[in-house]
């Protein structure tokens, strides 16, 4: 076959250059579209919830944050005890679950042998799969009462200031806060810490499995050098592989933080949903999402816009948790002399 | 000393010089497969040994029994013996923290630590004495002078050792390396990942650290291991098909292998 006349190709050429650019542009602009459909999205439900809560935060002002009343009778609401609650069983969560994580996935990454690693990491995906009901139904029905039976008295009698006995233990007479913290009255399992530890139940799969993927990504080299140094195991976890992953580990903690800020389900069953503030562990208390949750059906006129507010104050907490999570890492590279 | 000094310049025949370490009838599997078989070689102190061989022929195997950084993997298993100082290392025994402070290794593409350059040089040292801010200060300052490193570093310790150069990183990872102070330092094709005139630097400090340590060094690169060693062991299909002096090796080998390996007919 012979090939066309130069000119002939030419022209064909610019032609097919041209409409390459013109795919590429169309292309430009529909992924540019994509990314700016979540940015509408987000900008979206920030603004709705906003222009929803505008009675409640037009009523009640500053107030509505400092405010521990939630009282739909009198029709005044404060969101102090959601936000506290929310904030607080979300580190309590945190605390138990990032080291918790940070073992399972260093023992799968680093210890473990060849043919333990793939089953245990199919058992934390599917952990990660169930459903947030059936943790709340588990939560409630079997953990709370296991809590209340034998974990919660422990706590009351050695560390609260409201003993069974009535008699205080050296810890609540000596140390501050603490007696605070673990005392009190309610007979029930459910409440923060149990949600807490719930929480943690349920984040624990997304933080492990995130922290094993990354650990893997450590050059062989690396460790190795370590080890060839004399450095142990541990050694070479933490000051080697933590280090060199920190970032995505960071990231991996607060997308787990991300997912108990706004958990509902489950923390709705556990946490007992009492709109009082109580410095107690063991009372019951109420976040964002189960105050949300409980209330939404039947709410109307200055209710309905306070729980919009409170909706809205759940984005503001996250995206100070973001925020938060940018600064800490911004220091460490600092540190790190980078 | 009280007796008399030993001629100080020119490297003895390695006859002549005492074995650091011992390999006696040393075998290694990985998984089943034989990769080291019967090895048995002395490797005297204070000068360059280096080990060449084609592609799996088990020379980097044999660098690492000599820090059991193999260890670190289930399954490898060594047998045999490989003394240092008479004392034999592969025995469970003898204490991983006292031999990988003895035998230093360098691996083959510098892998600094995610520190600073500082902290890379201390790490080691932490692992292993309790030194006080300013000591610790000499030491890391003296491991960087020997490894020819401290001028263009000096005013940069505390940034990251990411930023450096390949050449000065590999510099920094022998720098961590002698900050033990150990006795044997192994290379493994320490300069398989740098330009000619990294490389040219890394031999330069390989013929001065030897005056005070034992080095072995794992090389592909045949000119390299005429350059830098005073003696050469050539590995093939997991045997040590011959271990002389350099000279030797790369002039009249007494080996038909080794000598088409080295005048490039294989490998």
């Amino acid at each position: 076959m012979s090939s066309p006349p130069a000119a002939v190709a030419d022209s064909l050429a610019e032609q097919r250059s041209r409409r390459d650019a013109r795919d590429d542009r169309l292309f430009g602009w529909l992924l540019k579209g994509c990314a700016l459909l979540v940015l509408a999205a987000l900008l979206g439900a920030a603004g709705a919830t906003l222009w929803g809560g505008r009675h409640a935060f037009g009523t009640f002002g500053w107030h509505f944050l400092t405010s521990s009343a939630w009282d739909p009778g009198n029709d005044v609401y404060g969101a102090l005890v959601p936000v506290y609650g929310t904030v607080v069983t979300s580190v309590i969560a945190l605390l138990i679950a990032v080291p918790v994580s940070f073992g399972i996935a260093l023992y799968l990454s680093e210890v473990a042998p060849a043919w333990l690693r793939t089953p245990v990491a199919s058992a934390i995906e599917l952990l990660a799969g169930i459903p947030s009901i059936i943790y709340g139904m588990w939560g409630l029905f079997i953990f709370a009462p296991f809590f209340a039976e034998h974990i919660k008295p422990f706590f009351t009698s050695y560390l609260g200031d409201k003993p069974d006995d009535g008699k205080l233990s050296w810890v609540a007479a000596h140390v501050p806060f603490v007696g605070k913290l673990f005392g009190t009255d309610y007979p029930f399992g459910a409440g923060v810490l149990t949600a807490g530890i719930v929480l943690a139940v349920m984040v624990i799969p997304f933080i492990s499995s995130v922290m094993r993927e990354v650990f893997q990504t450590v050059p062989t080299r690396l460790k190795e050098s370590a080890y060839a140094l004399g450095s142990s195991t541990w050694e070479v976890a933490w000051d080697i592989v933590l280090p060199y992953t920190r970032s995505a580990v960071i990231g991996g903690i607060f997308l787990g933080l991300g997912r108990a800020l706004g958990e509902t389900m489950a923390v709705t069953f556990v946490l007992g949903n009492a709109l009082e503030l109580s410095p107690s562990l063991l009372d019951p208390g109420a976040s964002i999402a189960s105050t949300i949750a409980n209330q939404f059906s039947e709410a109307a006129g200055l209710q309905k816009s306070s729980l919009m507010a409170l909706a809205f104050l759940l984005f503001v907490v996250t995206f100070i948790v973001l925020l938060v999570a940018r600064l800490m890492l911004r220091r460490l590279a600092h540190k790190e002399g980078r | 000393m009280t007796e008399s000094a030993p001629a100080v310049a020119a490297p003895v025949p390695q006859a002549v010089a005492a074995p650091k370490l011992k390999v006696r009838d040393l075998h290694f599997y990985y998984h089943g497969f034989h990769a080291l078989k019967g090895i048995a070689m002395d490797i005297p102190e204070k000068q360059v040994t280096a080990i060449i061989g084609p592609s799996g022929c088990g020379k980097s195997t044999l660098l690492r029994v000599f820090n059991r950084i193999y260890a670190i993997y289930p399954k490898l298993e060594a047998k045999g013996s490989i003394e240092l100082d008479g004392e034999n290392i592969l025995d469970p025994h003898y204490s991983l923290n006292r031999l990988r402070s003895k035998v230093g290794m360098v691996f083959q593409k510098p892998v600094p630590f995610p520190m600073t350059i500082f902290e890379n040089v201390a790490y080691g040292i932490r692992h292993h004495e309790r030194l006080s801010r300013a000591d610790m200060e000499i030491r890391v300052e003296q491991a960087l002078r020997s490894a020819a490193l401290w001028d263009e570093v000096k005013d940069k310790l505390k940034q990251s050792a990411l930023g450096l150069s390949g050449g000065q990183q590999q510099r920094l990872c022998i720098a961590r390396g002698i900050a033990l102070k150990p006795e044997v330092l192994l290379l493994d094709e320490p300069t398989s990942a740098l330009d000619p005139i990294a490389t040219g630097r890394i031999e330069q400090l390989v013929e001065e650290l030897k005056s005070e340590y034992t080095i072995v060094i794992v090389t592909h690169n045949m000119q390299q291991a005429a350059r830098v060693s005073d003696q050469t062991a050539f590995m093939y299909m997991g045997e040590l098909i011959e271990f002389d002096s350099t000279e030797k090796i790369f002039t009249k080998p007494s080996r038909k292998q080794t000598e088409d390996y080295i005048t490039g007919r294989f490998g």
